[in-house]
């Protein structure tokens, strides 16, 4: 039977993995190659990691890091931040990348989507999508949610798989950074609108909310400050899960 | 003593980087060498080769062809020769794939390759899977029985002869996941990704078979 997949996301500047709520107080939580290390020793599924400040300065460290972190562990590898072209996807596939997370270059420019996937082969192409409420309907936003665009979500959601996407990473600008859980009812939505596995994202706090996101029939359930803080092991996670009847690796 | 070679294909079909760092990490300190082979080569300098895949069946048979790999791979495979297909690697062993064309592929192992069917299955089937042992063999005991490896595919292996599946996996429906004909083994899933059973899968192959 296929497991769901615990998803522990690194933000990384350069090689450190930071924590900041839209991009004020950063604070550095740790040297992202050693928990990419430990996350793959404790029973991580698969590994995010993505450049938050993607400027041609940082990049060079963060692809460093990047071949840094592929040497180190032997679980699936997704990466992602700053991903502007088909070169910039080359270039992170080269480093170790498994899957290459394409977020608002793939809004400016749907036929990246589709150049990428018959280049690479759709496997290794994640469209990561951040969703916001307007005015009662569910919108595609960019730059951290201060920018709504004029895409609905699920139409959205429906056209990424049609270009090729292998896989959505879903993030909700409602609920991330809140710890009030995951956003059940926009996860829903694309879950049934789509048939590429979904990774739900933004707003875990407690073990509850991974049961809660597996209900949305998200395969992938994706959190970091639960993880990185300590605050719960991916072997408690997973037990828990398991309890609920879930099926997880273990 | 001289040493074993074992051959990495790059067969420009995702990246080589995992499986090659697993295998130096396996043979090192013993008597085995490591070559990578990204074109026209001698079979015969050859103890072992390994191809890993990764997307299209018809990318993969076109890349070998156009980098004059297909050739000799052939004819070491109809000589029985070691090898370990990963993904399309163990896919192209089929007679033909069905994706958005009909490809031909090596013959090596009687089959074909299909999409999975089900319209409510997610697909890529994609993240961790475990595999139910048919056969005990070298690369593959029983302690790996019932144990998760890492797929990522859209295509299964059918109509296979029951004697070539070493273990079967389930989604939607059972298909084939380690396959061997004499010398010749190919897993559906990815090893070098597959956290410590998959490299010990990649071992009991170098080192056991």
């Amino acid at each position: 039977m296929l497991k769901t997949r615990i998803i522990p996301c690194l933000d990384v500047i350069k090689n450190k993995v930071v924590k900041g709520v839209n991009f004020k107080n950063i604070k550095v939580m740790g040297n992202a190659v050693e928990m990419a290390r430990y996350y793959s020793l404790s029973g991580a599924d698969e590994l995010c990691m993505l450049d938050i400040n993607a400027s041609y300065q940082n990049r060079k460290t963060f692809i460093k890091t990047v071949e840094a972190i592929a040497k180190v562990i032997n679980i699936p590898l997704t990466v992602g931040g700053g991903v502007s072209g088909l070169d910039d996807i080359t270039d992170l596939l080269n480093a170790g990348a498994d899957k290459v997370s394409i977020n608002s270059a793939a809004v400016k420019n749907p036929k990246l989507i589709r150049q990428a996937s018959l280049k690479h082969g759709s496997q290794c192409i994640v469209v990561a999508i951040d969703g916001k409420r307007h005015e009662n309907k569910m919108k595609v936003v960019v730059k951290g949610g201060r920018e709504i665009t004029k895409k609905d979500l699920i139409i959205w959601a429906k056209q990424v798989q049609s270009l090729g996407a292998g896989e959505i990473l879903m993030t909700s600008m409602d609920t991330d950074g809140v710890q009030n859980g995951f956003d059940s009812s926009m996860l829903k939505k694309v879950t049934s609108n789509v048939s590429i596995p979904v990774i739900a994202s933004g707003g875990v706090g407690s073990l509850e909310h991974f049961y809660l996101g597996h209900l949305t029939k998200s395969t992938g359930l994706l959190a970091a400050s639960v993880f990185h803080s300590g605050k719960y092991k991916i072997k408690s996670v997973k037990k828990y899960l398991k309890n609920k009847g879930v099926s997880v690796r273990l | 003593m001289k040493k074993k070679v074992i051959g990495l294909i790059d067969g420009q079909s995702g990246n080589i980087g995992s499986i090659n760092k697993a295998i130096k990490e396996i043979i090192k300190g013993k008597p085995y060498q490591l070559k990578i082979i990204r074109g026209e080569f001698d079979y015969s300098l050859f103890n072992k080769i390994i191809l890993p895949g990764q997307g299209a069946y018809a990318t993969l048979i076109s890349n070998l062809k156009k980098l004059k790999i297909y050739k000799p791979l052939k004819t070491y495979l109809e000589n029985n020769r070691s090898y370990l297909g990963i993904c399309v690697g163990m896919q192209i062993l089929s007679d033909q794939g069905h994706e958005d064309k009909t490809t031909r592929g090596l013959g090596i192992i009687a089959g074909e390759i299909n999409k999975f069917k089900s319209k409510k299955l997610i697909i890529p089937h994609m993240g961790w899977n475990s595999i139910r042992l048919k056969k005990e063999d070298s690369i593959i005991t029983n302690n790996l029985d019932n144990k998760d490896f890492y797929f990522v595919h859209s295509y299964i292996f059918q109509n296979i002869k029951k004697s070539n599946v070493l273990a079967n996996t389930h989604y939607g429906k059972k298909f084939p996941s380690i396959i061997k004909k004499g010398n010749i083994y190919g897993v559906q899933f990815h090893p070098e990704k597959s956290h410590k059973y998959g490299l010990n899968l990649i071992k009991n192959y170098i080192l056991k078979s």
